[in-house]
């Protein structure tokens, strides 16, 4: 498994690099064999997917596109994880490896106290209705032929959640709960606007109680007014049921408001984790800081400088050598551009991959 | 269940709605393809300050389930050498009433049915056969005009369009033609909007528009567009809009589709720009904190109206309409300390059809009074450039209470 | 007022998203939608009355239309005169001699227009406009069931390549590759002399025939449908409730009949009310070549086969078979102009 993890060559100097690599092999396998926290309601470990991009008649895998390299983190019930990051940065991919939509390439998923990374499909299919999944586009993630009422009793009656002359009564409560009129029952998807139909995905994700939401961008594809009522939505219903979300945005405003804990991500791995207050108050990562300056500021008098990032955002498909960061780095030093940086731990819960952190 | 049923349109009713639409398009339709005398369409400034006032601009989509007045009695003005921030959210009309200055309202569903744009262009002097004239140095001579784009038949829009209005849209990903370089498409600007110029000219104007948005020009004039990022494209479709030196360009959403680091590049290189080069900028976005950022003068739309307008101070310091309060504290901010909950407006964005008499906010409005429910607010003006569209304004609303 | 109060009520979040204004927006159901965009074409208005006409014409006509049958001859005889002129010389004279013939025969075979034959007799004497009306049933039929025939073939085969991707996929789609490649009648022709043998042993039934063919024609034609199943459910995977339903943990058979085949449907209606224009063509070109319905009875191609027995046929008789060509014409028209409209209708991106 640790082989599987660590295939990125990442040093140009192969003794340094044999060097490291065995050094972060035996730390893998060690954390790899932990017994699972069983507080915690979801728990990566060393998470990796890979996308093949080049393939031999044979089938035979010669390129790879690494979307998620090497990520881990601690969720538990009633908290929220706000992964943000930029385009091609993977935070999309790891809510779907999480839910297992598309299969992680190595590393481990436990959910519950149980392993579930080599589930087959018939024993996902009985955890499903623990794990949700809400989507960015409130247009395209409802089935155009359904009326609501279909789409919210279906997962109700196929999971068995209640017995089945008491299904529509559930539906009704769950849609008002959601903030939906009662008389949506018999419409269908394309008679509402953006917002109603986000509550909808809502309610649809909530019908089997879940333990686990996973929101993809729930509000970017909404109006600014709307997605507030969105997000207090999500908080008033995690209040209410005890949710874990991992919520993926680019928005940082948005996920500094609704999360807990933060991961922020770049190329496909984790740059900087910790809470809420540990991010904002002490950015330790300098793609964290930019990332912070660089949202504009709706207060026309503060004109606040700007930590400049030069250049584009480089391919996931070729990711740069040593710190991935370093191509747009304003602090990037020699020894970043060979050496990838380690993922550490800085304060209690608060981690960060730079060198910068491990100065002189 | 409540009694409340699905309301759908009956089927006379789509056959009156569609009879009714058929006999508008046919008429807006005719006015639009007409010749006309160039005297038809040349008017006069209010304000010799601006360069494009809009004036109670009607734009209207008649579609199947009814008119959608998408610009219902819109005016704003963009002044000389000045950015305007024209913010709302979706359905608001702020995006058809920029289209509607460009006059690519798609037809025939949607039509400029009232209101003008008056716009002073500044172009070349022309002849009775549209070649330009030579002063006595030899030297084409310059005039300005102010043409009326809303009266403007469809064959006469060249006069304005690309070279003294041109556009920035947000999709930089298929704004540019994919099967010509960078540096074919940037000189074709050049051979359209200047007279006579030579293949050496047009490159030259293409490296300098480059290298003005920050790319070096020789790495990206033989590209083809896929091959750059999107913040790339999204800058030669700067250098695009600036080659024909325009008077006013008009940047649709032009950082909605990139990410924030990339956002703030452009949005710096747009503020430098804007000082670089003599015309306005016309931005439209939902984004307040990009609006605070770039804009002197704030337009703010709700459901195809302007609800408030001034500078960007007294927008965002001291916002008077309820919607553009509750628009600015719905967005959490970057500061950890916005409490439990978010300032939510309820309801939805309307949909522009069937709108009643009253102040179309009035439903999703905290701060409603009794006076809300009669007719549509008119404009107050509350200082020399600040107008608010709402009853709580109203001056004998402050005589009586 | 009644909604302010309604606000205050209920706490912020929860606030009732539907507003009055909101129901000021009134929409077309989607039934309406379809109809409204369907009719606004004008061809698909004809198109439409087309094959309505056909089918009223086809299944109802010989209900109204009783003085003859399919197979009923016009037995009222028919005398036929013929000219014959001998030249013969006689001791230098040469006459001319005028003979009139007259023949009677049994059946009134090649009559013009008339009350009693509306669009005349044939080279048999059968009535057209019967035959017209029976040939309808029958062409009309072959080609129904054909369609119906290889739309299920295709969505289940189109669904489970679709569906299952891969190896699968890969071997249908060649299968699909080699299928296309081969030439329809050629093929329905080697079948179709087979076929001689067998009737002859008496393993099928001369009225089989046509059906037969046609059954191994959708045999053949299967992969058009098939492949845009296929297309149809490869794009609709990708969309995100499909991956809300897996992730639902609904069963395969559930995603691929519940939220995929319903999703297809106005796609296939369009390829099946497309396809139904060349069954008919096949339908005809069968029967022409001879290879159809046999005598007494006919379809629309075997009317107009009457050409090959006489050339007098095809230049003085134009009664006898441009009635049933011009069947067949209306009826491929229609059925492609109902396609069109159908599938702008259908399609959203096609509104303008």
């Amino acid at each position: 498994m640790a082989e599987e993890i660590l295939n990125t060559p990442v040093y140009d100097d192969a003794a340094l690099e044999k060097e490291y690599l065995d050094k972060r092999k035996i730390q893998i396998e060690e954390d790899l064999k932990k017994p699972f926290d069983p507080e915690v309601v979801l728990e990566v470990r060393h998470l990796r997917k890979c996308f093949p991009m080049k393939k031999t008649v044979t089938g035979k895998v010669t390129k790879e596109l690494v979307a998620v390299d090497d990520i881990s983190f601690k969720l538990k019930a009633g908290e929220t994880l706000g992964i943000v990051g930029e385009s091609g940065c993977g935070k999309t991919t790891t809510g779907r490896a999480i839910l297992k939509l598309h299969k992680p390439t190595a590393g481990q998923i436990i959910f519950n106290g149980k392993d579930i990374t080599h589930y087959n499909s018939a024993q996902m299919r009985a955890i499903r209705k623990e794990m949700q999944i809400i989507f960015q586009d409130p247009y395209s993630s409802l089935p155009p032929r359904s009326t609501v009422g279909g789409i919210l009793s279906e997962p109700v009656e196929v999971h068995k959640i209640v017995p089945k002359d008491q299904v529509k009564n559930y539906v009704l409560e769950l849609m008002d709960k959601c903030g939906l009129r009662d008389y949506y029952y018999e419409r269908y998807p394309h008679e509402f606007s953006g917002g109603q139909r986000q509550r909808i995905c809502i309610a649809r994700a909530l019908s089997v109680n879940p333990k686990l939401v996973i929101c993809d961008e729930p509000v970017s594809a909404l109006d600014v007014s709307i997605q507030a009522q969105i997000i207090n939505l999500l908080k008033k219903l995690q209040r209410e049921r005890n949710l874990a979300y991992v919520f993926i945005s680019h928005d940082l405003s948005v996920v500094k408001f609704i999360s807990d804990k933060i991961g922020v991500m770049y190329l496909g791995a984790m740059m900087e984790f910790g809470t809420k207050e540990d991010i904002f108050r002490n950015p330790l990562h300098p793609y964290t800081k930019a990332l912070f300056s660089a949202v504009p500021n709706p207060d026309p008098t503060a004109k606040t400088e700007r930590i400049k990032l030069e250049g584009d955002i480089p391919s996931p498909a070729n990711p740069p050598k040593g710190c991935r960061f370093h191509t747009r780095c304003p602090y990037a030093k020699e020894v970043c551009k060979h050496v990838p940086p380690e993922y550490k731990e800085y304060e209690e819960g608060h981690f960060a991959a730079c060198h910068l952190l491990d100065g002189e | 269940m409540s009694k409340m049923k699905k309301s759908y349109l009956t089927g006379k009713e789509i056959r009156a709605i569609a009879k009714e639409n058929a006999k508008i398009i046919k008429r807006l339709e005719d006015y639009k393809n007409r010749k006309a005398e160039e005297s038809e369409f040349l008017t006069q400034m209010h304000d010799d300050a601006n360069i494009l006032e809009i004036d109670d601009l009607h734009t209207y989509f008649f579609t199947e389930q009814g008119v959608v007045k998408a610009v219902n009695g819109v005016s704003y003005s963009v002044p000389k050498n000045a950015v305007v921030g024209v913010v709302g959210e979706s359905g608001c009309g702020k995006s058809v009433t920029s289209m509607s200055v460009m006059r690519l309202i798609q037809g025939p569903a949607g039509q400029i049915v009232d209101g003008s744009i008056r716009f002073k262009s500044h172009d070349y002097k022309r002849d009775e056969k549209g070649e330009p004239v030579k002063d006595e140095n030899g030297n084409y001579e310059m005039e300005d005009k102010v043409y009326d784009i809303a009266k403007m038949p469809i064959s006469e829009i060249h006069r304005i369009r690309g070279k003294q209005v041109a556009m920035i849209f947000q999709e930089p990903m298929t704004s540019l033609n994919p099967v010509f370089t960078i540096g074919q498409q940037l000189d074709e600007v050049t051979f359209i909007h200047i007279p006579g110029a030579t293949k050496e000219m047009a490159k030259a104007k293409s490296e300098e528009m480059l290298r003005l948005v920050g790319i070096i020009p020789e790495n990206v004039y033989d590209a083809f567009p896929h091959e750059l990022s999107g913040g790339m494209r999204q800058r030669v479709m700067i250098a695009m809009a600036l080659a024909a030196e325009p008077r006013l360009i008009i940047a649709d959403e032009p950082t909605t589709a990139l990410d924030v680091t990339i956002q703030a590049q452009i949005l710096d290189l747009l503020q430098d720009i804007k000082n670089k080069i003599d015309g306005s900028i016309l931005l439209i976005t939902h984004d307040l904190g990009v609006i605070a950022e770039m804009a002197d003068f704030v337009v703010v739309m709700y459901a195809g109206k302007v609800i408030e307008q001034g500078t960007v101070y007294e927008i965002f310091q001291n916002p008077l309409h309820p919607y553009t309060v509750g628009l600015q504290k719905s967005k959490p901010t970057m500061s950890l300390d916005d409490g439990a909950e978010l300032y939510n407006i309820p309801g939805n964005v309307p949909n522009a059809v069937n709108m009643p008499n009253h102040c179309y906010f009035k439903e999703r409005c905290s701060k409603c009074v009794a006076k809300c429910s009669g007719d549509y607010p008119g404009m107050i003006q509350v200082s020399p450039t600040h107008y608010v569209a709402c009853h709580l304004y109203s001056e004998e609303d402050s005589n009586n209470g | 007022m009644e909604e302010l109060k309604d606000k205050e009520t209920v706490s912020r979040e929860t606030v009732d998203t539907e507003l009055p204004l909101d129901r000021n927006v009134r929409l077309m159901s989607p039934t309406q939608m379809l109809l409204r965009r369907f009719f606004r074409s004008k061809l698909s208005i004809i198109g439409l009355v087309m094959v309505i006409g056909l089918f009223v014409f086809s299944f109802l006509g010989p209900l109204v239309y009783t003085q003859w049958g399919e197979t009923d001859l016009d037995e009222s005889g028919k005398t036929e005169y013929t000219t014959a002129i001998t030249t013969y010389t006689v001791g230098g004279v040469e006459y001319t001699l005028h003979q009139t013939v007259e023949k009677t025969m049994k059946d009134n075979f090649l009559a013009a227009p008339s009350a009693e034959h509306p669009l005349g007799t044939d080279n048999q004497g059968y009535d057209v406009l019967a035959r017209l009306m029976y040939g309808g049933r029958v062409s009309l039929l072959v080609s129904f069931m054909t369609v119906i025939l290889l739309t299920v073939l295709g969505v289940i085969i189109g669904g489970i390549a679709g569906y299952f991707g891969g190896a699968v996929d890969n071997t249908i789609m060649r299968i699909c590759d080699i299928l296309m490649c081969l030439p329809g009648i050629p093929i329905l022709l080697i079948i179709s002399s087979a076929m001689d043998g067998w009737v002859s042993l008496g393993w099928v039934e001369e009225g089989m025939r046509i059906y037969i063919l046609m059954l191994f024609l959708t045999l053949i034609s299967w992969p058009g449908t098939a492949r845009l199943v296929r297309g149809q459910i490869l794009s609709l995977r990708e969309q995100e409730y499909m991956v809300a339903a897996e992730a639902m943990g609904f069963s395969t058979a559930r995603k691929i009949f519940k939220h995929l085949v319903p999703n297809v449907m106005p796609q296939l209606i369009v390829q099946m009310s497309l396809s139904l224009g060349s069954m008919i063509l096949y339908e005809a070109t069968l029967s022409y070549l001879n290879m159809g319905i046999k005598a007494p009875y006919t379809a629309w191609g075997s009317m107009i086969n009457i050409i090959t027995t006489d050339p007098n046929i095809l230049q003085n008789y134009l009664n006898v078979w441009v009635p049933a060509g011009a069947c067949i014409v209306i009826a491929v028209l229609g059925f492609n102009f109902v396609g069109d409209g159908l599938r702008d209708a259908l399609d959203p991106k096609g509104r303008r």
